[in-house]
């Protein structure tokens, strides 16, 4: 194993970026985008399509030349060889030379990755173990499924023992038993003391996993921190009653957030409304009565990622309309 | 200088493993095959000609054997065309190619420069497209050689020319795929490659009806793609006196031979500008966002 070049200076991030902007002919991709993730976490990019996380990565990894701001990773410059050669990456798009067998593509990866041949010999069968390959490295990538695809190119990822792994939606093209399996690589990973950076859509996932996140929305960084510090806060409640007749949804809304309502079923009115604290749940039941209604159920849900993302990222019909209204005021 | 090293001995992995190579041994042996059979059948009516006007042989430098010095100037036409079309098609995609398909994206988040990766494909394909180049051509002359006895009188300078304009072609066309896509690229590359051509047709013409404007036209053209003046200078080596003389009665009326020797200073920025082709290569790459 080789020194690693930025031993001696651990205390700094993995990754620092400083107002961090990238610019497609006068379009803001990524927008002043601020992040830190600390070394040996598990680190979570979240936000919705077309946000700028997957042209984030390409700015850490190098393969995209930021407009303007700054970017460290390992405490030095991604275009510096010496700063790569610390990381790995797991691309989006896990496309590889299919003339190749998945023993040469990690035998290829592994020279270019400064690997000597006694690593070489020892490093690959075991990383071809790891990710579920083993016994299937003489095969051509040609002939892969792509969820063997997949965890080929997760071997190659963490084959040269980075101290910084990328992954784009590394469980993009896996089964359910496969997902299970990259959770179990990700939480080695942390265990060896390797930082993971993974972009994902599945929130469940993430949820499993990461001890930090950040949501980001079109190229800014909305909110980051660790998921106890995000999850705080938000008490989502479902709440199901017959009427909201009486100015039942005015007295909600002074309680907390209507997130959702629905009348569509005659007779039938279901409310997502999300609170702060406990004690304001006895208040809804208070509140249902005084206002003459029957209550059918009142189900405090436990905060997820799902809740945050939605309450972050997405506007709402209901948020929408408050906005409106504000606008109108 | 070893990732150099490692991506030009990929890129020939690459070209033995996608079957490229043994299509174009297997093919270029059939050309060799046809071409020579015509040549052998040529050489059996000449030797018949001969003992039917009771001549005891032919001389292999007089007028009588013309057919079969033609035959090994324009086999190597040939060489040359099919090496240049071989060149482009090969390496129009080398780093376009990879870009599109999705597999750059893990292979430059290496601790690999950019441009040591462009120099590392550069090497592998002009090593795969010079050989190619080399083989063909020693196979067809040494097949002339076996069948008729007839070498032509330069062929190493003229064989060396062939290869500087492979190399050219091979540079440029990597060029082109650091800045184009594929297609873009091959079309881009067989227009200049039509330039040259042009260059040449223009500068005949232009010495036959004695039209200066034509002849720097023709020179432009030979400025800005080389590769014809360069096969046009390797035909004059390929030409014993008698073929000269020839094309100097004809007062160059043929765009595909020449009977003066290719200036000296065009070789030199034929090398200068397959230099400039890769370095050129080299820079866009390592400036562009994949």
């Amino acid at each position: 194993m080789q020194v690693p070049p930025y031993a001696g200076r651990m205390s700094e991030a993995a990754i620092d970026t400083r107002d961090l902007r990238k610019t497609y002919r006068g379009r803001a991709v990524v927008d002043g985008l601020t992040l830190s993730v600390p070394r040996g976490e598990v680190f979570g990019f979240l936000g919705p399509n077309g946000a700028g996380k997957s042209t984030t990565v390409k700015m850490l990894l190098g393969l995209v030349h930021p407009s303007g701001g700054e970017v460290r990773v390992l405490g030095g410059h991604p275009q510096d060889p010496a700063v790569r050669a610390r990381l790995g990456f797991l691309p989006e798009q896990f496309r590889f030379q299919t003339w190749m067998t998945g023993q040469e593509f990690l035998e290829f990866h592994g020279r270019l990755a400064g690997l000597s041949a006694a690593e070489r010999r020892t490093r690959i069968p075991a990383v071809l173990d790891e990710v579920g390959l083993g016994g299937r490295g003489h095969e051509t990538l040609g002939g892969y499924s792509k969820g063997m695809l997949q965890r080929a190119g997760l071997a190659g990822a963490i084959l040269a023992r980075p101290a910084l792994v990328f992954l784009d939606e590394p469980t993009s093209a896996l089964d359910p038993i496969g997902r299970i399996e990259v959770r179990e690589i990700i939480e080695r990973l942390r265990a060896q003391g390797t930082a993971v950076f993974l972009n994902s859509h599945l929130l469940s996932e993430v949820e499993q996993v990461c001890d930090r996140v950040a949501f980001v929305k079109r190229g800014r960084v909305l909110t980051q921190g660790s998921m106890r510090e995000l999850m705080g806060g938000v008490l989502p409640v479902d709440l199901r009653v017959n009427t909201l007749a009486g100015g039942l949804l005015d007295t909600l809304a002074r309680l907390g957030e209507v997130r959702r309502s629905d009348t569509n079923t005659p007779g039938r009115a279901d409310v997502e409304l999300w609170l702060t604290r406990d004690d304001q749940i006895p208040a809804v039941a208070d509140a249902v009565h005084a206002a003459g209604a029957r209550l059918y159920a009142l189900t405090p849900r436990r905060p997820d990622l799902e809740t945050m993302f939605l309450d972050l990222i997405e506007d709402t019909p209901e948020a929408a309309r408050s906005g409106a209204e504000v606008r109108h005021a | 200088m070893r990732n150099v090293l490692l991506i030009a001995e990929l890129s020939l992995r690459e070209a033995t493993r996608k079957r490229l190579v043994s299509v174009l041994l297997v093919l270029s042996a059939l050309f060799l095959g046809f071409f020579l059979f015509g040549v052998y059948r040529l050489e059996l009516t000449l030797d018949q000609r001969a003992i039917d006007a009771g001549l005891d042989g032919r001389s292999p430098t007089g007028a009588a054997n013309l057919p079969v010095m033609f035959s090994a100037l324009f086999g190597m036409y040939l060489v040359y065309f099919l090496g240049s079309l071989m060149g482009v098609l090969s390496t129009v995609g080398a780093v376009s190619g990879d870009i599109e398909n999705g597999v750059m994206q893990s292979v430059i988040a290496r601790p690999v420069s950019r441009a040591q990766l462009v120099a590392g494909r550069w090497l592998g394909f002009t090593a795969v497209n010079v050989a190619y180049v080399a083989l063909l051509a020693a196979g067809l002359l040494g097949g002339v050689r076996l069948i008729t006895g007839y070498t032509p009188p330069e062929a190493l300078p003229a064989v060396a020319l062939l290869l500087l304009a492979v190399t050219v072609l091979t540079s440029l066309t990597v060029l082109g795929s650091t800045l184009f896509t594929t297609l873009a690229n091959g079309i881009g590359v067989f227009v200049l490659y039509g330039v040259g051509f042009t260059g040449g047709i223009l500068s005949a013409i232009g010495t036959l009806a004695d039209t200066p404007t034509l002849t720097t036209l023709g020179r432009v053209a030979n400025a800005v793609m080389p590769t014809n003046a360069l096969w046009l200078g390797a035909s004059y080596h390929l030409q014993p006196e008698i073929m000269r003389q020839v094309g100097e009665v004809s007062r160059g009326a043929n765009p595909f031979t020449s009977s003066v020797p290719v200036d000296p200073l065009l070789v030199l920025w034929a090398a200068i500008l397959a230099g400039l082709g890769l370095a050129g290569a080299m820079w866009r790459f390592s400036r562009r966002d994949l």
